[in-house]
């Protein structure tokens, strides 16, 4: 206290002794506690022993003694007291001294402001790792847009393919309907020409795509008709299903025969039926493939008839055959069509078929002359026809020939 | 006769990293979730038996220091043997850990060192490597995952420690 008056000096030692809560410990060089005084019972030091190891009873000068310096110093040491202590070490001779002077103050007044520091490091720290998680999460949701955007691309690639697919099956299925179009227009017209020629025939001229051959034109033909003897008198007397029920046993007869021996069916007319062969397509002997038929249907309808016998219906059959030239093709008006010939040898035939009795064939001389040595024919008184300036010559078809 | 030794110790580390309640778990077996950063350095002493004799540790649990030249040297005088603390969510306080472990070596020597990685509860945010862990064992460093509140790993580090100066 050098300086200073003796009774400031002597205030000011009270003031640090009992401010600073001075305590001092004395220790021999054999770490033996020697003295101790002060306010050690502010450090939990009450009880100590003079003449034992002090490093036992003031254990945290475990280390720390003997002191490498003269004087030396250790700052704020917290005891398990709980109060904070700097220690001072004082060597002298052999004796060492332990000064502690509270500094429990200076340490509750700097805890607060470390505390804070420390905490807003914490707080950085932890916004860094933040932002780092922040920054990997962005990363992560970035991948996963791109992932995301390359998948809406591939599925627009995948809608364009499906997109060009449907255009396609578009295009197939218009091509397809303009198929079925074509086809059902070939059925129609196929239909209508069914009406006129055997099937065969019919197909034929489809497949060809040559329809010039229903132009009107002149051809050489041989004519059938046939027709049921007595069978307006039945018509007049039966019940019209009856009617019905045999018209359609004797269409059912003849019909396929006509169109076996590939003949064009003009037209049917109640029990009336006109064949014509040699047109629309050519036929090597159009009057031995009439007369042929003729016999095939008078044996058809023969058969029939017994079995109408057994009904009581009194029906016969006769047939007239004619060749010559005639004038064929469409004739009708739109919406109405038939495919039809109109000449003289039509009428002949006509006529013939009315003048023959039942189980007749009533040929022309030139139709007996061109079915020749094939078929036996008789001729008969020339007929004089409705029609007809002169009486014709014409003859009966008894049978076909048997060929050796 | 039992021997009674009587070790110093010194807790090192960056600050929060548990070091305050690494001892408090070890002495007291106690476990506080308040944070309370320690001013210049808390003394603390445990009693441990071991196979032939008897130990008191000293525990110095120094101020924790991301700054080592900050590190008061005058506390570690007459230690004989040191924790290294490091907190295993912060990578960088093992660094810190390892920087404090050589400026000690620097002034005193070789000491006998423990490095306790702590706060192993908070596995979900562990941010260092067992890669890394495995790389300091080589380098021979007496590794231990810890953790301060459930006690994991606590008194076996102390132990290892206790054992490794009292030889």
């Amino acid at each position: 206290m050098e300086g200073l008056p003796a009774t400031v000096a002597e205030r000011l030692q009270a003031l640090i002794f009992s401010e600073r809560a001075v305590a001092y410990l004395q220790v021999d060089s054999g770490l033996t506690l020697v003295d101790a005084g002060g306010h050690l019972e502010a450090y939990g030091l009450a009880d100590l022993r003079s003449g034992e190891p002090v490093t036992e009873q003031a254990f945290f000068l475990e280390g720390l003694l003997p002191p490498v310096e003269t004087t030396d110093f250790v700052p704020s040491v917290e005891l398990a007291s709980g109060r904070a202590a700097d220690l001072h070490f004082i060597s002298q001779d052999d004796t060492y001294w332990v000064v502690l002077l509270d500094v429990s103050a200076e340490r509750d007044a700097a805890r607060p402001m470390q505390q804070k520091a420390y905490d807003m490091t914490l707080a950085q720290e932890r916004e860094a790792l933040l932002n780092r998680r922040l920054e990997a999460a962005n990363a992560a949701l970035l991948a996963t847009q791109r992932e995301l955007e390359a998948s809406h691309d591939a599925l627009a690639r995948a809608h364009d393919q499906v997109q060009a697919q449907a255009a396609e099956l578009a295009a197939w299925n218009k091509t397809l309907e303009e198929r079925v179009a074509a086809q059902l227009a070939e059925l129609e017209r196929m239909g209508r020409l069914k009406r006129f020629f055997a099937p065969t025939l019919a197909e034929l001229i489809v497949s060809s795509g040559n329809e010039r051959i229903l132009e009107s034109h002149r051809r050489d033909i041989a004519v059938l008709f046939c027709d049921l003897r007595g069978f307006t008198a039945f018509a007049e007397s039966a019940e019209p299903e009856e009617v019905m029920t045999l018209l359609h046993e004797y269409h059912a007869a003849l019909v396929p025969l006509i169109q076996a021996f590939e003949g064009t069916l003009d037209r049917f007319v109640g029990d009336g039926l006109m064949v014509y062969f040699n047109d629309p397509l050519p036929c090597p002997n159009p009057a031995e493939r009439a007369v042929t038929l003729a016999v095939a249907m008078r044996d058809a309808v023969a058969a029939l008839a017994q079995k109408w016998r057994r009904h009581d219906y009194q029906l016969g059959f006769g047939i007239g055959i004619a060749q010559g030239f005639a004038t064929l093709g469409q004739i009708g008006f739109e919406g109405r069509f038939d495919y039809s010939a109109i000449g003289t040898v039509i009428n002949t035939a006509a006529r013939l078929c009315e003048a023959a009795k039942d189980g007749q064939i009533l040929v022309t001389s030139r139709v007996a002359a061109a079915v020749g040595e094939a078929v036996d024919v008789r001729e008969i008184e020339p007929l004089t026809l409705k029609g007809l300036r002169r009486p014709l010559a014409a003859s009966n078809v008894e049978a076909l020939k048997v060929v050796q | 006769m039992t021997v009674t030794l009587q070790k110093k110790i010194c807790m090192l580390g960056g600050f929060s990293v548990g070091k305050t309640s690494l001892v408090k778990r070890f002495v007291a077996s106690v476990f506080s979730e308040t944070y309370l950063t320690t001013v210049g350095v808390k003394i603390d002493k445990k009693t441990v038996q071991l196979s032939d004799r008897i130990v008191n540790l000293i525990l110095w649990d120094l101020a924790g220091e991301d700054d080592i030249s900050s590190l008061r040297m005058s506390y570690l005088r007459g230690a004989a043997g040191c924790v290294l603390v490091a907190d295993g969510t912060r990578p960088s306080t093992l660094e810190v850990a390892l920087s404090l472990c050589r400026r000690v070596e620097a002034d005193f020597g070789p000491l006998p060192f423990v490095l306790l990685l702590n706060k192993n509860d908070l596995r979900e945010d562990w941010a260092i490597r067992d890669d890394e862990i495995e790389g300091l064992r080589r380098d021979g460093w007496w590794v231990r995952s810890t953790s301060a509140r459930t006690g994991e790993g606590v008194e076996d580090a102390f132990g290892a420690l206790a054992e490794r100066i009292s030889r």
